[in-house]
């Protein structure tokens, strides 16, 4: 586990608080034992990331806090089907998350808008290289990030935009191939090569919340 | 392109949720099928686990996380059963004591009573227990003519027994009987025959079939007594899916 890690932080860097490692160890055990001090934690360090995501496939701010606060219901509803430190909280929770954004988006039929919004980030491939700001790189779980933008970074930039309309906006093959005028199986060829490509990448990452 | 190349040339597509609804559908039928295309999921699912954090973080507004702290403690997290089954249940247990303690003062020859009336707590704990801790909870409707009805199933994975609960279904017709089956990786497993009342619900505590591998989900049918067998061949009324 890296060293950024270790503490914790508001995203402003406003104020930081350090978590020993046998407290941070633990998060898990203490989230099954119904510690709500660990709830606290976790929302604490999760809620940046998880933001981050429903932020990205939702139009609306305030549907993206509300599935932030559906994912850590069902956190602590369902923490004891959360994989262990093998398979990951973290992942777990990005997983509960993004899926409940995802159902959220196709239940009201949001095409135009997300394809609206996929046009607006269609220089993402540029975007990703942008500089960091200090403040972020202090983030727990920064490390995280940095891996995953390096892998997608290597992609060619027509496997990222697939990706990115893929996973990040929660569209369809087909919608993707209307988006970007291209035929049906020239997208799934791009995203099967690019997760492939993706998969031996991030094959090797553990949780840093464990 | 032969049928299964297609389910694994899109492996990547399901594990993404970037496949059409139709194409959806087939695979979540494929999948309890087909156990090299579930583990192949679960390693892409465990590879690309981490992707979700390629968004940069978010700063939450001012007060969120605590909000989001105290809805979570706050709310009644509980399901819509357990507001009902737990008080209940708490209470005959509570009343059931009560009453144990004024028999028992009463006279010790009520003894086999207290026996009685002790198993009888003992299986209401056992079964408040599956359902407090039921990992899952399934229900499907069942409707019919002139009824609606419906099976639930408070399927508890730590002490791999399942609490079925099926109601409001008429009696099963002469010669025939409901049943309550299994879906396994190998096909459909044996649970239990069903005895319908249409004025109470029947309640089944069923222990998961050990030698089948995992469960994936289960069946009501109606079958013909004739014709019951290790595997089904009526109607079916019901299916879940974990």
């Amino acid at each position: 586990m890296q060293a950024v890690s270790k503490q914790t932080r508001s995203t402003r860097g406003a104020s930081r608080r350090f978590l020993s490692v046998e407290q941070e160890n633990s998060l898990r055990d203490r989230l099954l034992a119904r510690d709500e001090r660990a709830l606290v934690e976790l929302i604490d360090l999760a809620t940046p990331w998880l933001l981050g995501v429903t932020q990205s496939m939702l139009s609306d701010p305030h549907e993206a806090e509300e599935i932030v606060m559906e994912a850590f219901h069902i956190a602590w509803k369902k923490i004891e089907i959360a994989p262990d430190a093998e398979g990951g909280l973290m992942p777990w929770l990005l997983r509960v998350t993004r899926n409940r954004a995802i159902d959220r988006l196709r239940a009201h039929r949001r095409h135009i808008v997300k394809t609206k919004r996929a046009e607006t980030y269609a220089d993402y491939g540029e975007r990703v290289t942008q500089p960091l700001e200090p403040n972020e790189a202090g983030q727990p779980g920064w490390h995280v990030h940095d891996r995953v933008q390096a892998a997608i970074g290597e992609l060619p930039h027509e496997q990222q935009k697939a990706v990115h309309l893929a996973f990040f906006r929660g569209l369809t093959h087909s919608e993707i191939a209307e988006e970007l005028g291209i035929p049906l199986g020239t997208v799934k060829t791009r995203l099967r090569l690019a997760f492939g490509r993706l998969r031996g990448a991030l094959g090797s990452l553990k949780d840093w919340l464990v | 392109m032969n049928a299964h190349e297609w389910y694994i040339e899109n492996h990547t597509g399901y594990v993404a949720r970037s496949l059409e609804q139709n194409e959806l559908a087939l695979f979540e039928e494929h999948l309890p099928r087909c156990e090299n295309c579930r583990k192949a999921i679960q390693e892409i699912e465990r590879d690309l686990s981490w992707l979700p954090m390629a968004v940069k973080p978010v700063a939450p507004r001012p007060g969120f996380t605590r909000q989001v702290t105290v809805s979570v403690l706050d709310h009644d997290v509980r399901p819509w059963w357990r507001r009902w089954v737990e008080p209940l249940a708490l209470a005959a247990m509570i009343g059931l004591a009560i009453g144990l303690g004024v028999t028992s003062r009463r006279s010790g020859a009520l003894s086999s009573k207290l026996a009685v009336a002790t198993e009888q707590l003992d299986a209401l704990s056992d079964t408040l227990g599956i359902m407090q801790k039921a990992s899952r909870v399934l229900q499907a409707s069942i409707k019919g003519d002139g009824y609606e009805g419906g099976m639930m199933i408070f399927a508890d994975n730590a002490s791999k027994r399942w609490k079925v609960i099926v109601h409001g279904l008429p009696t099963a017709p002469a010669g025939e009987a409901y049943h309550f089956w299994f879906i396994c990786p190998d096909g459909v497993v044996k649970g239990a025959e069903v005895n319908v009342d249409p004025t109470h619900p029947a309640i089944l505590t069923l222990t998961l079939p050990q030698d089948f591998g995992p469960v994936y989900g289960a069946s009501l049918t109606m079958e013909r007594l004739k014709d019951v067998g290790s595997t089904p061949h009526g109607r079916e009324l019901a299916n879940l899916t974990l």
